[in-house]
C-alpha cells in the first residue's frame, strides 16, 4: 500500500527531526493510519498546557487528506467542542499529496498559536476573541490549566 | 378599447397560431415558437413581442462540434494545441474574441492568468540519474519522472493514482498540480498521457464536458430530469425557454420555471420564502404570545382579549399582558398601559403581524394562481375529449372546434404569468411604478377570471365573444410584460 510506505517514511523523519512543538508520538503497530501525539503551542494563550490530537490517514493517503481532531479541550475559536479543527491545507479542495505530515502539524500549531476569528467553529469565542482579547486571554489560559495536558520536559 | 373595435380583431385572431396546438398538445409554453407571421396580422411581431427570444435546442453531439468549432477558431488564430486551447476558453468563459487579443499582446499574461503557467518556474535540482518522488517518496529514474510547466516533478504512478482520485471525486478541470501551493492546472493532454483506467477517461471527458457547457454563457442543459437537451442562445437573458423534448419550460438565464415578469433574482428570494420555514416563526409571533406568569405558548384563536392560561389559568389581557382583574369592566383603557415595558414587545408583535399579513396577501394570491392553473389543466383534458366527442358524432370538424382549444391554452398561458407577477408586486417599493403595476395586473386578473368563466362554459358561449375574451386578456398579459418585462 503506498500510504503505509510514505507513511512510514514521514512517521521516521518526524520522530528523527520533527518540529519541536509536536511530541510523544504514538502510532499503534498494527495501524499505520491512525497517530497520536501532543502539540505544544508557544502563545501566552496557551503556553501553559500541551494538546493531545489524533491524525487519521485514509487509505488513499497521500492523494486524500488526512483529519485532525482534539483528544484535548482547548478554548480556540476555529477549533469546537467536539475537537474538529478547520484548517485550509488539509480541506479536500485544497489539499496536495506533496503536502508533509510536519508542514500541516505546523500549519496547526500556527493555527492554535493565532487564531483566526475572520472564519471560526465557535462564533461566541471568535466573538470574545475579536472584541475583548483581555478577558479572552483569561479564560484561554484558565482553561487550559484546568483541561490542558502537562507539558513533556524540554 | 371599445367593444366594437374588439370584434373587427378577432376575425383575425381566430386564426391565432393554430399550427401550434396540433402537434403540441399539452404544451402551452410553445406558444411562440413556431412562426406564424402569415398566418395572423394582429399578432405582435417578433420585434416588439416582450418574450421573443431566439435559441436553439441542441442534442450533446451537436454541442460537441460546437465547442470543437470554438477550440479550432483560438487553435488556428494563435497556433496552439487544442488542450491549450480547451483550457485558455475554460478559463476565460468562452470569451473567444477576448482569448484571441490577450493572446496576440501578451501570451505568457495570459498563460499565468490562466494558470497554465507558473509565474516562476520550479528548478529540480538534479543529481545523477534518479530522483525521490515527492509524493511516494520512493527513488524513482529519470525518465519515469514527469511535470507540468511548472516543473514540480512526480513519477507516473503516483500522477496516475492522483488523478484518478480527482475524477472519483467528481474534479476534472479543477486539478492543479501535486506540488504545495503550486497553482498549474493540469491540460488534458496530459491527464490523458498519465491516466491509465480507460473508464476514467470516459468519466473524465463527460465531466469535463459537463463543465464546459455549465462554464459557457450561451449553453444551458434543460433542467428536466434526464433531458439530454443543451439550449444555446446568443444572449444569457432571463427569456423562456421550451424544450420540445421533455417539454420543461423554464428561464434561460438562471434555469429554473419561467418566471416573467419577476426577475431571476428576486423569484429566487420569494421561493426560498415559500419554502423557509421562517414564515411559520413570524406566525407564531404574531399570533401568539407567553403567558406573563407561567411562560406557556398561547395562540389567540378568538376575538376576546380576555384570556386565560389553559396551563395556569392565570387570566390576563391579551393587549397589555396585565392581570385581567386589574382591567375591571372596561379593557378598552388598557391603552393606558402604553408605557409599560410589554407594550414595546407589543410593537415588534405589531410588526411581524404586519409582515406576515403582506406576505400571506401576495402568497395567497400566488398560490391560488397556482391552484387554478391545475384545475384548468383537467378543464382543458375536458375540452379535448368533448372536441373528440363531436367530431365522432360528426357535429363539426377539428378545425371548427379548435378555437375551444386555443381558448383554453391561452387562459393557462395569461394566469401563468400573472401567478409571477405576485412576487414581483411583493418586492416592489411603494412607488407611482407599483401603483401603474398594480393598476395592469388587477385588469389582467379581471380579464383572466372573465376568460376563465367563458373557458369554463365554451360550448354556452357564443365564439365571438370568447374570442373577443382571449383577444382582451392577452393584449392586458402584453401591456404588463412590454411595461415591466426587461428586454
Amino acid at each position: 500500500m503506498a500510504a503505509t510506505r510514505r507513511l512510514q517514511k514521514e512517521l521516521g523523519d518526524i520522530r528523527k527531526a520533527g518540529p519541536a512543538c509536536f511530541r510523544d508520538i504514538n502510532v499503534d503497530d498494527t495501524n499505520i493510519l491512525q497517530w497520536q501525539g501532543l502539540i505544544l503551542p508557544t502563545s501566552d494563550y496557551y503556553k501553559h498546557g500541551a494538546f493531545k490530537i489524533q491524525i487519521d490517514f485514509p487509505a488513499e493517503y497521500p492523494f486524500k487528506p488526512p483529519k485532525i481532531t482534539f483528544k484535548t479541550k482547548i478554548y480556540h475559536p476555529n477549533i469546537d467542542e467536539k475537537g474538529q479543527v478547520c484548517l485550509p491545507i488539509i480541506s479536500a479542495e485544497n489539499w496536495k499529496p506533496a503536502t508533509k505530515t510536519d508542514q500541516v502539524i505546523q500549519a496547526l500549531v500556527a493555527l492554535v498559536n493565532e487564531p483566526e476569528p475572520e472564519h471560526p467553529l465557535r462564533a461566541d469565542l471568535a466573538e470574545e476573541f475579536s472584541k475583548d482579547k483581555k478577558k479572552f486571554q483569561k479564560n484561554a489560559v484558565e482553561f487550559t490549566k484546568k483541561f490542558g495536558e502537562k507539558r513533556p520536559p524540554e | 378599447m371599445s367593444d366594437e373595435m374588439k370584434s373587427q380583431d378577432s376575425d383575425a385572431d381566430s386564426d391565432y397560431d393554430q399550427s401550434d396546438h396540433m402537434d403540441d398538445d399539452d404544451d402551452y409554453c410553445g406558444y411562440y415558437d413556431n412562426d406564424t407571421d402569415d398566418l395572423d396580422i394582429d399578432k405582435p411581431k417578433k420585434s416588439d413581442d416582450p418574450e421573443y427570444f431566439d435559441y436553439e435546442l441542441l442534442q450533446i453531439e451537436d454541442v460537441e462540434r460546437f465547442l470543437n468549432e470554438e477550440v479550432e477558431v483560438l487553435c488556428s488564430s494563435q497556433k496552439i494545441l487544442p488542450s491549450l486551447a480547451k483550457m485558455l476558453l475554460h478559463a476565460h468563459d468562452w470569451k473567444k474574441e477576448y482569448v484571441i487579443e490577450c493572446h496576440s499582446k501578451n501570451p505568457s499574461k495570459l498563460l499565468i492568468d490562466s494558470k497554465v503557467i507558473p509565474k516562476v518556474k520550479f528548478q529540480q535540482p538534479i543529481s545523477g540519474p534518479s530522483l525521490v518522488c515527492c509524493v511516494c517518496l520512493n527513488q524513482v529514474s529519470r525518465e519515469m519522472l514527469h511535470d507540468l510547466s511548472c516543473g514540480h516533478m512526480f513519477c507516473g504512478e503516483c500522477w496516475d493514482a492522483y488523478c484518478q482520485v480527482q475524477i472519483q471525486q467528481g474534479v476534472t478541470l479543477g486539478i492543479s498540480c501535486m506540488a504545495k501551493d503550486c497553482e498549474v492546472m493540469v491540460p488534458e493532454d496530459f491527464l490523458y498521457s498519465v491516466l491509465s483506467k480507460p473508464d476514467l477517461r470516459d468519466r473524465y471527458s463527460q465531466f469535463s464536458f459537463t463543465e464546459y457547457v455549465k462554464s459557457h454563457p450561451a449553453l444551458r442543459f434543460c433542467p428536466g430530469p434526464n433531458c439530454p437537451i443543451i439550449v444555446k442562445a446568443k444572449e444569457a437573458k432571463a427569456k423562456k425557454i421550451t424544450c420540445n423534448t421533455c417539454k420543461s419550460c423554464f428561464c434561460f438565464k438562471c434555469g429554473i420555471e419561467y418566471h416573467a415578469p419577476t426577475d431571476c433574482d428576486v423569484i429566487k428570494k420569494w421561493l426560498t420564502k415559500c419554502a423557509d420555514d421562517s414564515e411559520t416563526a413570524n406566525y407564531i409571533s404574531a399570533n401568539t404570545k407567553d403567558c406573563p406568569k407561567c411562560h406557556v405558548c398561547i395562540e389567540k384563536n378568538g376575538g376576546c382579549n380576555h384570556m386565560q392560561c389553559s396551563k395556569c389559568k392565570y387570566d390576563f389581557c391579551w393587549m397589555c399582558l396585565g392581570d385581567w382583574k386589574a382591567h375591571g369592566s372596561e379593557y378598552y383603557e388598557c391603552s393606558r398601559y402604553k408605557e409599560n415595558p410589554n407594550i414595546a414587545n407589543e410593537s415588534v408583535h405589531a410588526q411581524a403581524r404586519e409582515a406576515l399579513k403582506k406576505y400571506l396577501f401576495y402568497f395567497e394570491r400566488w398560490e391560488n394562481h397556482a391552484k387554478s392553473l391545475k384545475l384548468e389543466e383537467q378543464t382543458l383534458e375536458k375540452i379535448t375529449s368533448r372536441i373528440q366527442e363531436k367530431v365522432m358524432n360528426s357535429t363539426g370538424t377539428w378545425i371548427d372546434w379548435q378555437y375551444l382549444l386555443d381558448a383554453a391554452y391561452l387562459l393557462k398561458k395569461c394566469r401563468y404569468t400573472l401567478q409571477y407577477t405576485y412576487p414581483y408586486a411583493y418586492y416592489m417599493e411603494k412607488c407611482a411604478r407599483k401603483q401603474l403595476f398594480e393598476y395592469q395586473q388587477a385588469q389582467l386578473e379581471a380579464e383572466v377570471e372573465n376568460l376563465s368563466w367563458k373557458v369554463e362554459r365554451a360550448e354556452i358561449t357564443d365564439r365571438g365573444d370568447l374570442e373577443n375574451q382571449m383577444d382582451i386578456a392577452e393584449k392586458r398579459r402584453l401591456t404588463l410584460l412590454k411595461d415591466f418585462l426587461d428586454y
